[in-house]
């Protein structure tokens, strides 16, 4: 790769390549995005487990192919599966017993889950190097100048299609309707005859389903390292911090956005190494853009 | 004096108040209306939590809302809530001192005025005494201390009243009497209780739906026809 | 002031309740003793390995210390404290190797360069909601990780991020050991210790003292309720910053501590997931009492090391933590602020009532904590 000075940028053949990486990345964050949005709007609770969900289902499919011999497709069912498992179960369990909560002690009693999850996985399977590479991972064809290969496809084929799927889904279907009635409030909601701990249990588990497949997905594009993945969460946060926990939209714009900056700062010398902290910086600006006007909550609504 | 005008606040598709013009002339005045009229809204455009999408006003001849909001406190405006708001963790004297230095008032003068308005509004145990450990009633009190402590210009009570029974409500009114002329400054009072209005207050204004229908000496206005069909239904007229 | 002076109607002025002169004689007795067995007892007791550990229980407290400010006393979650002691750790290193200044004045400097960039990086989301605020710390805790994997630590070299590729004679066994200095009075591993003890016993005075005065009043209405805080006149964003500040400052000191402790300082000594484990034990601790930082810092590099010497994996530890951020957060009454203590609370009433010999008798607030 050429060496390149603080204010040459890099030029359009060098940051061809990663364009993929960036929209399959992007890609993926919004699939984990949009599940983590819904699950906040419907229950209040911001699961930052969601990495370590998606990591311990993609080590579990790896340990079904590599150690137990079991056919890799039904492997990656069961890592998706997984991933819906634990997260209803922890939502049928601490997502009941935390309801009445501020949104900070939900999303605190999350990390729980994630020290959880990530003891257990360095319990089990260690440190040592993995990958998992899904049969759709080889170079597959050219777009342009570009190596894309299915995996990218798939990964950011499933970030739009789940986004804007989720949307239609909560705008046109009954199910959608009621959790679209939860967010607003809940309390009025189960009034008006909404199942609400129906309606939660589903959000729940849909997330689940989401979060197993990003980690799935992530253990290709990026690689099989528990802690890694774990973390990987907050390129995901960053996407539903900028649409402030509320925007499909703008959720899965954001974490192209994401995707993409991490991705195309690879080939750019002086920030290549920390790349990583792109989430971060975005999440700040945005930050800063929303923090203009204060938001004072105030107490007492009748008057 | 304060001088209100043409206020006007709008929220999503709400216009909790919708052209609201008074003046409060001096002493202590009330704030009645049904639910929903707008009052503590009103005091919250006043408390600076809420910002106005029209009209202005003027305390004393200055313009409030050009004041950031904790910054109010230091010009001698003062507020309780409708949920009792004293800091549990902090005795009762800290929870009236810290009104007193936040609001930038001399240090040389501090012990004097928090004991004098616990004495005000009547508070007899040991001002050490964690707030936490005591009863809504004497939460009440404190809450009123810290409304009155340190010579304020502007005295906002949200329902003081609410959830006491009737001695007690009157001894309230009682105190609530005293604060123009023992502690300064004048005193708007929202309270559904008539009985307390019209026991503490000269003169009270009516909201209903964000605008004011009835303004005058308290007596007049509580007989008001359109003030009793506002609150037909909800609360009895005096 | 004179204690106890009577308002023209007997209202009985109380004993001062602010600043620090109303502890109780006894307290500070007990308190005293501590410290000093801890000073001289403990080196005694313990072999060099484990006063290494301890030491570092002490670096952590303080960090906890920060922690339990922030969320106890404020009502902020910060999910990067663990960052803000590698910065601290960065920071102290480097100028312990650039500079011949003395110890202490490092970490004094080092104290104020990471409260400056700590809260620089709060001050975003401080006019937020607090969800928002845990969120960009853990943001921050993720990206220091990053950055710190690519910088490394300073270990003698040159240049801006004094750091030498190839190690020094510590890491890699060849070139001079150039580990990070210590203070002259404090070379070896005993006298650091007590060093370290000394100056966690001041940052816990530095503490107490914002908590008892103006500072702590403001931080207990905003924590309460910030609306009324604001009616009171609070300048509520200014108090949240200061609070912030007071932690990275503790924390960057923590963190200077730290680095002489280590002599050599290693990127994966500070990963992300510490944050996370630090916020767990500061609960576990209890985050209303002072004491909970020192039990949070014994959790957090005690228990490791007890693990080991039993042949148990330190994994089943964050399963251990995880667990715990569920059962404190379960049951605290109302809310994660809400971790009153009161067992200890009654345990201090009765045992002063069997000191003092007459019940119920002094303010309840000489005694919170």
């Amino acid at each position: 790769m050429v060496e390149l000075g603080f204010l040459d940028l890099p030029s359009w053949s060098q940051l061809q390549p990663f364009i993929a990486t960036g929209l399959a990345l992007g890609g993926v964050y919004a699939l984990s995005g949009v599940g983590m949005v819904v699950l906040y709007q419907t229950t209040g609770v911001l699961n930052l487990a969601f990495g370590a969900v998606g990591a311990m289902g993609a080590l579990i499919a790896w340990e079904l192919v590599n150690n137990a011999g079991m056919a890799e497709g039904l492997a990656y069912l069961v890592c998706i599966l997984f991933g819906g498992a634990i997260t209803l179960l922890y939502g049928a369990f601490f997502g009941a017993a935390l309801a009445g909560r501020d949104p900070l002690v939900k999303a605190t009693a999350s990390l729980g889950l994630l020290l959880i999850l990530l003891g257990t996985m360095s319990w089990i399977w260690s440190d040592k190097a993995r990958s998992l590479t899904l049969p759709t991972s080889d170079p597959a064809f050219t777009v342009g100048e570009i190596f894309v290969n299915w995996t990218q496809l798939i990964a950011l084929g499933l970030g739009i299609v789940v986004t804007f799927g989720t949307l239609a889904f909560l705008r046109f279907t009954n199910l959608g309707t009621a959790m679209r009635a939860l967010a607003n409030d809940r309390e009025i909601a189960a009034t008006l005859g909404v199942p609400v701990r129906k309606v939660e249990a589903q959000a729940w588990l849909v997330s689940g389903l989401l979060a197993g497949a990003a980690g799935l997905l992530l253990s290709n594009l990026v690689g099989l390292d528990a802690a890694t993945l774990t973390f990987l969460v907050i390129s995901s946060l960053a996407a539903a911090l900028i649409a402030r926990l509320r925007s499909l939209p703008i959720t899965f714009f954001a974490a192209l956005v994401v995707g993409l900056v991490t991705a195309m700062s690879t080939p750019w010398t002086p920030v290549s190494e920390y790349r990583q902290m792109a989430p971060f910086v975005l999440a700040v600006i945005a930050l800063l853009w929303i923090s203009r006007k204060r938001e004072v909550t105030i107490p007492g609504a009748s008057g | 004096m304060i001088e209100v005008e043409n206020l006007e606040v709008r929220f999503g598709g709400v216009t909790p108040i919708d052209g609201m013009t008074v003046t409060f002339p001096g002493g202590t005045c009330g704030l009645i209306g049904p639910n929903g009229a707008g009052k503590t809204t009103f005091f919250n455009v006043l408390s600076g939590f809420v910002k106005p999408a029209a009209g202005s006003v003027r305390a004393y001849g200055e313009d409030l809302l050009a004041m950031a909001d904790f910054r109010r406190a230091r010009w001698g405006l003062r507020r309780t809530f409708q949920t009792e708001q004293a800091i549990e963790e902090l005795s009762v004297y800290d929870n009236v001192a810290m009104v007193h230095e936040h609001s930038g008032l001399s240090r040389a003068s501090r012990r004097e005025d928090v004991l004098g308005a616990l004495e005000f509004v009547g508070l007899k145990m040991n001002p050490g005494t964690r707030t936490g450990t005591l009863g809504a009633r004497d939460r009440r009190l404190i809450e009123v201390a810290r409304a009155v402590v340190g010579q304020p210009r502007l005295v906002l009570l949200d329902e003081p009243a609410a959830g006491l029974p009737d001695e007690e409500t009157v001894q309230l009114g009682e105190v609530i009497k005293r604060i123009p002329d023992h502690m300064g400054g004048l005193v708007v009072l929202v309270d559904h209780d008539m009985s307390l209005v019209s026991a503490c207050c000269q003169t009270t204004a009516v909201l209903d739906f964000g605008k004011l229908i009835a303004d005058g000496p308290t007596e007049e206005v509580l007989r008001e026809e359109q003030v009793m069909r506002a609150y037909l239904g909800t609360e009895n007229g005096a | 002031m004179a204690a106890g002076t009577a308002t023209a109607t007997g209202l009985r002025a109380p004993v001062p309740i602010s600043g620090l002169r109303d502890i109780s004689i006894l307290r500070v007795a007990v308190i005293t003793a501590l410290l000093l067995l801890v000073l001289f007892g403990l080196p005694i007791l313990n072999s060099n390995f484990w006063i290494q550990v301890n030491t570092q229980v002490a670096v952590y407290a303080i960090t906890a210390l920060g922690l339990g400010l922030l969320m106890g006393r404020v009502g902020l979650v910060s999910l990067g404290q663990i960052a803000v002691l590698a910065l601290g750790a960065w920071v102290g290193a480097r100028l312990l190797f650039a500079t011949g200044v003395p110890f202490a004045v490092v970490l004094v400097m080092t104290g104020l360069i990471t409260m400056v960039l700590g809260t620089l990086i709060g001050l975003p989301a401080l006019r937020l909601s607090g969800l928002y605020l845990a969120l960009v710390t853990l943001m921050l805790a993720g990206a220091i990780a990053v950055v710190l994997a690519s910088t490394d630590f300073p270990n003698g070299g040159s240049g801006f991020l004094g750091h030498q590729e190839g190690g020094t004679e510590a890491t890699s066994g060849a070139g001079t050991a150039e580990t990070i200095r210590r203070p002259t009075i404090a070379e070896s591993s005993d006298s650091y210790f007590r060093y370290t003890v000394i100056a966690t016993a001041l940052m816990f005075l530095l503490v107490l003292a914002h908590v008892r005065s103006k500072p702590g009043r403001a931080w207990a209405a905003i924590r309460q309720s910030e609306p009324a805080a604001l009616a009171a006149g609070v300048n509520v964003t200014l108090y949240k910053l200061w609070a912030f500040a007071l932690a990275a400052f503790i924390t960057g000191i923590a963190g200077g501590l730290l680095a002489g402790e280590n002599g050599v300082l290693f990127n994966y000594q500070f990963p992300t997931e510490d944050s996370i484990i630090l916020l767990a034990v500061v609960l576990m601790g209890g985050i209303y009492s002072i004491w909970g930082a020192i039990i949070a810092g014994a959790f957090m590099r005690l228990l490791p090391e007890l693990l080991n010497n039993w042949g148990l994996p330190a994994d089943l530890l964050i399963i251990l933590f995880g667990v715990g951020i569920l059962q404190v957060l379960l049951t605290a009454p109302a809310g994660l602020i809400d971790q009153v203590p009161k067992d200890l609370r009654r345990l201090g009433r009765f045992l002063k009532r069997q000191v003092r010999g007459s019940p119920g008798q002094s303010a309840d607030a000489a005694e919170s904590g």
